[in-house]
């Protein structure tokens, strides 16, 4: 019995597994749709390329003109500016201090100028008139004894040494109310000219080290050079902004009233290409979201790529064509800086010749 | 029907030998014998007198070098291999010495083997196996297996297998050596009783004396030659 | 006839049970050997099967099989793109980094790194957690085999912690996050299977000028994929696959420059030398014991041309129960071993090259059997 039902009952089990085995083999799941489709090319032949999109301004990375600490930001992000308004501002207090010192320069020079125009001052001059006449009154002094000295012609009632005497003083007093004339002259004349014009340089120079502070103040406050929008802003209150070219600019402002997208055209592919042939944008993560680019120009330059896809380190293995091509931003819901895959259309491959 | 004048076999002159050159060995040297319809044919003699290569030769399973064998009317030597053995299968019954029965099979199916091998469809044969069974004696042992038997009960058991076919011509090779002797003579008894009946022929080989009495007629064989065909025992 | 020689078959249990014995040897070990082989060999492209979206791989002309990296240049992408009847086409990066554990070992990991918009190349069955998970910020997505294996924490008193959700890994000195488990098919080596974005990948990986390991690609409806490669290769000069070839030629790969198809050829052969041994010595045998009856058959009637039939339908039931326990023994030891390192796949071809190999068995034993039965004298049965 065992023999003649176990065995093939066996072998029925047998052939049940393994047909079980082989079809679990053979069945591969089946893969699920891609979590989203990728972007399809709308021409029958086309090249294919990553475009990023930036602003028809080109994105403009605003500097700061003097390195400082920044004390204001003016703008959010994402703010359409004037040409003109300020942007942000940078901290001028030592520059303020420093207006003040060369203010009150100027208002010293100022003064030594009217000082001078003041002159002569009254009671100098009566003081030199007092002099005068004290003086006169002293020759006149002298004079008199003089006189009475040569009245006398007893040479014993009068030595000569006397005599001698009384004569030089008369001439003493004779010089001292010169001078004491001269003196008050000068005082009557008051300023010396050139000593005025000196006075009025030094003023000249307090004003314009004044305005040059001022100046220095003024270009602390950054402002937009373009009609935009604020793209970037990484620049906050209290942050140090050095000036000069930077990696991560400051502020990037760009026009967006219409947007261009710089298109990668492999070097390989670029003898393919035709300014003005049609192309289509695909936004990345939903292939709806499309639009039809317009063709803007050409950069004639071929560059070596740069990788616009994930890494920000140059990988120089190629050299790329850009062609610039520009949208309507309500054709298209995207942002600036956002890639895309662009497809353009082409010629054929095989249609070389 | 005229039981005594029609003849089953017919040999003349047969001759057979085994074997090549100093190997040779002849067990035949000219046999001439008739078998008449009807009639329970034994053939006896001592061991290697060639009794086994005549009835080879009468039941078609070897050919004769020389001499003519005829067997109702038909030459054999005249008969392809193929053509004899299905002829074999339609004319033939046979019982062997060691019964040879098939041990996986039920009575009843070793009985229906010879049907089966005319293509009768396995139930019909196993009904008609079992009907046979019956006639032996053995109708309740039908679905017993070989080795359930006695050896009396499995030679039944063969005699049916030789007869459910109805064949005209029965050949038995030592029928009762395996058996004793009660259970021999119910054997032989139950041949004449069942298998001799109508016009329908046996050729029993043995060489148990004791069986002799159920014969018709006895040909004694010695050294490749039949040397007497007599009537009863008495005569050898 | 056919029950007769049926039941003279099963009729000899002890022989019948040897028959067996050696044909489910030869049928088990063939079968067996082949899917261990098969699964071996499957291994070794399961990178490619398990990525069934893309109907074409590109990459550059000199790489021989999936794991021999030879990265392109980035705008060969858009080439790609560019070329007539493709669909789509996206990065693929493919990498082995280092990953280094909790406990300090470092294990290299094979980082595959797909598209970041699509995330096509991204594993199609996860355990945990969502592909799209991969968007957030150090996302990766670890293979289930080597969370709980490779990849898992060792405990404090020796047990392992399988990685989950939320885990940190530091993949070649850059932080991981893993935001979702993935059944995926076991590479070749065994390397556990790190999945991330591209873009995310180039920057776990070393600073290589490319890091463009393929470029998968899928044809325009009506485009024939093979039509395509021919199509890209000369447009690019890029070597283009459709998976299914890209699969061969990696196997190939494998077939010629291991010697991993002549280890199992030889464990085959031998499974299939002794099980013809076995099986065709005790239908010998068997018959032997038998003839006899067969004898007494041929003397009742039974031409040759009917013993033949009878010994091959014997042969048939013993081959065809040998071969059904074989392969059923071979299943269930694949499926026990399921979840082992063991390297296991029955497709239904190898079930045709065991029944092909037990046929042989069989007609081989057959034929000795029939040769003896059809010299058989019947007049043997006349001979006590």
């Amino acid at each position: 019995m065992i023999v003649k039902y176990l065995i093939p009952l066996l072998a029925v089990l047998g052939v049940v597994t393994a047909t079980r085995t082989v079809i679990e083999t053979a069945q591969t799941s089946t893969p699920p749709p891609p979590t989203v489709e990728p972007a399809r090319a709308p021409f029958d032949s086309y090249i294919a390329a990553a475009g990023i999109v930036e602003a028809s301004s080109e994105n403009v990375a605003i500097a700061a003109l003097a390195p400082g600490v920044i004390v204001d930001v003016a703008v959010r992000v994402g703010a359409r500016v004037a040409k003109g308004d300020a942007l942000f501002q940078v901290d001028v207090r030592d520059l303020q201090a420093q207006l003040e010192v060369e203010r009150a320069a100027l208002a010293a020079a100022q003064a030594r100028v009217e000082r001078l125009r003041a002159l002569p001052r009254i009671e100098d001059v009566r003081a030199a008139e007092a002099r005068l006449i004290e003086t006169q009154a002293a020759l006149a002094e002298a004079r008199e004894q003089l006189a009475l000295a040569e009245a006398i012609t007893d040479p014993r009632a009068m030595s000569r040494e006397e005599r001698t005497r009384r004569k030089a003083a008369v001439d003493t007093s004779a010089a001292r109310e010169s001078a004491a004339q001269a003196a008050l002259d000068l005082q009557r004349d008051g300023a010396w000219g050139p000593d005025l014009a000196v006075a009025q340089a030094e003023v000249e120079q307090a004003r314009a080290r004044a305005e040059a502070v001022e100046t220095q103040i003024e270009r602390a406050t950054v402002r937009a050079p373009i009609d935009g929008v604020v793209l970037k802003l990484n620049v906050r209150a209290g942050e140090y902004a050095p000036a000069g070219v930077l990696t991560q600019p400051l502020l990037v402002l760009g026009a967006v009233q219409v947007l261009h997208v710089r298109t990668d055209i492999d070097e390989n592919d670029a003898w393919r290409f035709e300014p003005g042939a049609r192309a289509v944008a695909f936004v990345r993560g939903n292939r709806e979201i499309k639009a039809n680019i317009e063709f803007d120009h050409v950069e004639p330059y071929v560059v070596p790529k740069r990788s616009l896809t994930g890494d920000s380190t140059e990988r120089v293995d190629t050299r790329v064509l850009q062609a610039v091509y520009r949208f309507d931003p309500a054709a298209m819901d995207v942002y600036v800086g956002q890639q895309v895959d662009v497809f353009v259309e082409a010629r054929p491959i095989g249609g070389a010749q | 029907m005229s039981i005594a004048t029609t003849t089953a076999v017919s040999l003349r002159g047969i001759k057979k030998s085994y074997g090549e050159g100093e190997a040779r060995v002849t067990a035949l040297r000219g046999v001439d014998l008739e078998v008449r319809s009807g009639e329970l044919m034994m053939l006896v003699g001592p061991s290697g007198c060639g009794k086994t290569t005549l009835i080879s030769v009468i039941a078609g399973i070897l050919d004769a070098d020389e001499g003519a064998c005829s067997v109702f009317g038909r030459e054999m030597h005249a008969l392809s291999g193929s053509s004899k053995t299905l002829w074999r299968g339609a004319t033939l019954g046979f019982v062997f010495q060691a019964f040879n029965l098939l041990p996986s099979l039920t009575a009843a199916e070793n009985v229906a083997v010879p049907l089966l091998l005319r293509d009768v469809p396995r139930a019909r044969a196993v009904e008609r196996a079992t009907e046979m069974l019956a006639r032996v004696g053995l109708g309740d042992r039908a679905r017993s297996r070989p080795n359930q038997l006695s050896g009396g009960q499995q030679q039944r058991v063969a005699i049916a297998r030789a007869l459910v076919h109805e064949p005209k011509l029965i050949v038995c090779d030592e029928p009762t050596s395996a058996l004793d002797h009660h259970t021999g003579a119910s054997v032989m008894e139950l041949m004449r009783e069942v298998a001799l009946g109508g016009d329908r022929t046996l050729i029993v080989v043995t060489h148990d004396a004791r069986i002799f009495s159920y014969a018709d007629r006895i040909a004694a064989m010695d050294d490749g030659q039949v040397t007497k065909v007599v009537r009863s025992s008495n005569e050898l | 006839m056919n029950f007769v020689a049926l039941a003279m078959l099963v009729g000899d249990r002890a022989k019948y049970i040897g028959i067996l014995i050696g044909i489910t040897f030869a049928s088990l070990l063939i079968t067996q050997q082949s899917s261990i082989f098969t699964g071996i060999m499957s291994r070794t492209y399961a990178a490619i099967t398990d990525l069934p979206t893309p109907d074409v791989w590109v990459m550059d002309e000199k790489v021989q099989y999936i794991d021999d990296l030879k990265p392109l240049q980035d705008t060969e992408l858009y080439r790609v793109r560019g070329v007539e009847g493709v669909e789509w086409a996206t990065p693929l990066y493919k990498g082995l980094l280092k990953a280094r554990l909790a406990n300090g070992n470092f294990q290299s990991c094979v980082v595959v790194g797909v598209d970041d918009a699509t995330l096509i190349g991204a594993p199609i069955e996860m355990v945990q957690g969502r592909v799209e998970d991969l968007r957030q910020n150090d996302a990766v997505i670890v293979d289930e085999h080597s969370a709980t294996g490779k990849l898992a924490r060792v405990l404090p008193d020796g047990s392992r912690a399988p990685l989950r959700v939320g885990d940190a890994l530091e993949v070649n000195d850059h932080r991981g996050v893993v935001v979702g488990i993935c059944k995926v098919s076991r590479t070749f080596q065994s390397q556990p299977v790190i999945y991330t974005t591209f873009s995310r990948a180039t920057t776990f990986a070393p600073r290589e000028r490319k890091l463009l390991s393929f470029v998968l690609a899928k044809a325009k409806p009506g485009v024939d994929p093979h039509e395509l490669c021919a199509r890209i290769q000369r447009a690019t000069g890029l070597t283009a696959h459709t998976g299914e070839d890209f699969k061969w030629v990696t196997m190939r790969y494998f077939l010629k420059y291991t010697g991993i198809p002549i280890n199992f050829g030889m464990s085959v052969l031998l499974g299939f030398l002794v099980g013809t041994i076995i099986a065709g010595q005790t239908f010998f045998n068997f018959t032997l014991d038998n003839l006899r009856h067969f004898g007494a058959l041929k003397a009742m009637g039974a031409t040759n041309w009917r013993l033949v039939k009878m010994i091959l339908l014997q042969a048939l039931l013993v081959g065809t129960i040998g071969w059904a326990l074989g392969v059923g023994g071979a299943a269930a030891f694949g499926r026990l071993t399921a979840n082992t390192e063991l390297a296991f796949r029955m497709p239904w071809q190898l079930l045709g090259v065991s029944g092909g190999a037990v046929l042989i068995i069989c007609s081989i034993s057959a034929l000795i059997c029939i040769w003896k039965v059809a010299r058989l004298e019947p007049a043997i049965v006349f001979k006590g």
